[in-house]
């Protein structure tokens, strides 16, 4: 399982890392992309290694989408060189699935008729498609929808047949735009399952989403796009190392305020900001340990709970998109310096 | 793990091409259209002479004359059993189409035309005379009472060759069917027109010969010595099928095209298919296959046509060369017009967007239709030649050209149409694909036809 644990420390993440594949998936150099007046795609660069899960993030009109459609040479770049799989995506296109932001099928077809149209011009031999077909819309929990038209089905069954349209030929590559949207939590989740399991199989995933826990819950790796250029690249384990912020989160059973004040009195911080539920955040002064500041902090007053403060993707995007004054929620609150 | 999935670069045209066909042409609204009309339409003409011959009614029962001078209804007697030669039915047809159409007017066409038929009706009619015109009362009441078939009365000036002003009058039940009235009618009519004659002191046999105009035998002798036997039906009435049976096979088709493309753009489809294929894969199976259909309604419908000739016995006015011919124009007009309707299709969101895109080429295309007669009148002149030579009208004004029944077309017009046909058709479909590849991922406002060329040379 490639999957990370978020709540596992730096080094058990380190760990699980090397199981992707060094050999890159997909590789883009300094590519980019102009329409019209607008630059979509602004020299990106990245690797993303096999059998890896990656993210891509990134605001509305952003360019993840652009970018995505490159990789796929559904367009081709202004400059720039896009490899995928050693290869250009032409050459590759059965072995990629994809699923396209603007979600499309023939809602005139049946959905067997459909799903075997696609995975025949993705190179799957007709025999024992059907049953293929039959087997993935049960695990799709769609039975009996074999011979119904795509028109007849509700929105979230649609979503669910585009994206077994996208699957059906295992694919080596599987990009997924926003695969989420438009999925209630029931389907959100047997969606994620299933790019879980696609993973597993040993297909390399790239996925945009706007969605930040499911990117830090599935996510491997994590592209950052904003106003077409990469703002970041890097692995969760790396995030983690390079965001994690020498703070503490404290609870304490005594006055936040009071509790703020102690912690600054004592040297143990240069900051601490309360918040409305009584949680208490605190910047760790120079040359003070986390561990030795847990301990002093516990001698300080009693507490509720008290923990190392974790990188928060959720903050981390609106951080980098909108610049650090904006702030995310998690450090939000009332600031008091020492 | 399945085997690793590959599909050849044919292949996946193949796949594209014979879905498009099979969600066109097997569909219940198609097959009803383009198969099944035209085998009916074919049954129909094929049936109707043995239909019609079965169904003729007998012409049976009692006619009485008012006839003082005595010698009307024996030579009407003789008028009855014999049939109208096709000249008189020819007279009587053109002189029905004269009168403004009615339906009096077109029923009287297609009694006439009926007339032609040689199927045998049974005729047992009794002739009775009345001296006096003093019956007439007692044979209106025949009639109502239905004791008689019909009745006549001829005043005896209607025979007076120096004053025949006067007709004569006829009683007919309601009953009577308008084909027995018509054949009741001719023989009354000529019996009297052959007395005025005769009384005249003219041969009737004599004078119907002098009367007869002569048709001639037209042969066309070309410059180059080549002979063709004119045949003017064929004249006017072949180029113009041809061209309209090409017009609307290769329109229909590419109007499918249009509206397919559209619906995939719009439905967002169109993504998805790029995702498994390239745009000129897509592209390439979208034609293909609109051209399997085209080619199916031209079958069916030219069928159609060489049958219902062939059951007239006029198939000689299309011979082999001209299905060649047709095949060929086929080609390049259905390529053509399908890479233009295809390039519209993906650069615009629906249909309205698309009109004023299509306008221009809709204006080219109705070229050969507003101009055919000048064309067919003068195949080798100076607009015959001209328009030969402009895409998209060149295929078929060549058609028209071709198919005139006059003299030969050049044959280095032919080959250079050809040609030019080909090379014009292969740019289009190069235009298109390029087009086509930008087109299908836009999204917004139409492109007016400078963006549209402007795509065309986009990396």
């Amino acid at each position: 399982m490639l999957m990370q644990n978020t709540t596992s420390s730096s080094s058990s993440v380190t760990a699980v890392a090397p199981a992707a594949s060094a050999a890159g998936a997909v590789l883009l150099e300094g590519v980019c992309k102009r329409f019209g007046k607008v630059d979509a795609v602004r020299g990106i660069s990245l690797s993303i290694p096999e059998r890896s899960l990656c993210g891509f993030l990134g605001p509305n009109g952003a360019g993840k989408s652009t970018t995505i459609r490159m990789i796929m040479s559904i367009i081709a770049p202004d400059a720039g060189r896009v490899e995928v799989m050693g290869s250009s995506a032409l050459a590759m296109k059965d072995r990629i699935g994809y699923l396209p932001e603007d979600r499309g099928l023939y809602r005139k077809m049946k959905v067997g008729e459909f799903v075997g149209y696609m995975a025949r011009l993705k190179g799957v031999h007709p025999q024992g498609l059907s049953r293929r077909i039959d087997d993935w819309l049960e695990r799709l929990e769609l039975p009996g929808v074999i011979k119904r038209r795509c028109e007849e089905l509700s929105k979230g069954q649609q979503q669910k047949i585009q994206l077994l349209a996208s699957i059906i030929h295992a694919p080596d590559l599987l990009i997924l735009d926003e695969p989420f949207s438009g999925l209630d939590p029931v389907n959100g989740r047997l969606v994620l399952e299933l790019i879980r399991s696609e993973q597993a199989r040993g297909a390399t995933i790239i996925f945009s989403t706007h969605q930040m826990h499911t990117a830090e819950a599935l996510c491997d790796k994590v592209v950052l796009i904003n106003k077409g250029e990469k703002v970041l690249d890097a692995t969760m384990p790396e995030l983690r190392a390079r965001y994690d912020d020498r703070g503490l989160v404290c609870e304490p059973l005594s006055a936040p305020d009071d509790f703020a004040a102690l912690a600054l009195r004592s040297g143990l911080a240069m900051h601490a900001r309360t918040h409305e539920n009584g949680a208490v955040d605190l910047d760790l002064a120079a040359g003070v340990a986390a561990a030795d500041a847990m301990r002093a902090v516990l001698e300080l007053a009693p507490m509720r709970s008290l923990g190392l403060r974790r990188m928060n993707l959720d903050d981390l995007f609106v951080e980098l998109v909108s610049g650090p004054e904006s702030g995310g929620s998690a450090r939000k609150g009332a600031k008091i310096d020492a | 793990m399945p085997d690793r999935p590959n599909q050849s670069y044919l292949g996946k045209v193949v796949l594209v091409a014979w879905r498009e066909f099979r969600h066109t042409a097997l569909t219940k609204g198609f097959i009803f259209g383009a198969v099944a009309v035209p085998v009916v339409m074919f049954g129909v003409i094929t049936l109707m002479p043995l239909l019609v011959s079965r169904e003729s009614p007998p012409l049976v029962g009692t006619i009485v004359v008012a006839d003082p001078e005595g010698s009307v209804s024996a030579r009407a007697e003789q008028v009855l059993v014999t049939p109208p030669s096709v000249k008189e039915v020819l007279d009587e047809l053109a002189s029905a189409e004269a009168t403004p159409a009615s339906p009096a007017g077109t029923a009287e066409a297609i009694d006439a035309a009926s007339s032609l038929s040689a199927a045998p009706q049974r005729i047992e009619v009794t002739w009775r005379v009345e001296p006096s015109l003093d019956a007439v009362e007692a044979i209106k009441r025949d009639v109502r009472e239905g004791k008689i078939l019909a009745g006549a009365a001829i005043p005896p000036d209607a025979l007076d060759p120096a004053n025949a002003t006067d007709g004569f009058e006829l009683f007919i039940p309601s009953s009577l069917s308008p084909k027995h009235v018509r054949q009741i009618t001719r023989a009354l009519g000529v019996a009297l027109e052959e007395e005025r004659v005769e009384r005249s002191g003219l041969d009737a046999a004599l004078l119907a010969r002098l009367k007869d105009r002569p048709e001639p035998r037209t042969t066309r002798i070309s410059p180059e010595g080549d002979e063709a036997e004119e045949n003017t039906e064929a004249r006017f009435l072949v180029p113009i099928a041809f061209m309209f049976l090409l017009w609307i096979t290769v329109f229909t088709s590419a109007n499918y095209l249009l509206t397919t493309t559209i619906e995939e753009k719009s439905n967002k489809v169109m993504e998805v298919l790029l995702a498994a294929a390239s745009p000129l894969q897509l592209l390439g199976g979208k034609i293909v296959g609109y051209a399997l259909v085209s080619t199916v309604m031209l079958v069916m419908y030219g069928a159609l046509g060489v049958a219902g000739l062939t059951a007239l016995a006029m198939g000689d006015l299309v011979p082999a060369m001209h299905l060649v011919y047709l095949a060929i124009y086929f080609v390049i007009a259905y390529v053509m017009v399908a890479a233009m309707m295809s390039a519209v299709g993906s650069a615009v969101s629906d249909l309205r967007e698309a009109q004023s895109l299509v306008g221009p080429v809709m204006t080219l295309l109705l070229v050969p239709l507003i101009l055919w007669m000048p064309i067919t009148q003068d195949p080798n002149g100076m607009l015959a030649t001209i328009t030969s030579f402009i895409p998209p009208a060149s295929p078929f004004v060549m058609i028209l050209r071709l198919t005139a029944a006059t003299e030969p077309v050049p044959m280095w017009q032919v080959i250079a149409a050809t040609v030019w046909g080909l090379a014009c058709a292969a740019g289009l479909l190069w235009l298109a694909s390029r087009i086509f590849r930008v087109g299908v991922l836009m999204q917004g406002k139409p492109p007016t036809p400078r963006e549209l060329l402007k795509w065309a040379f986009v990396r």
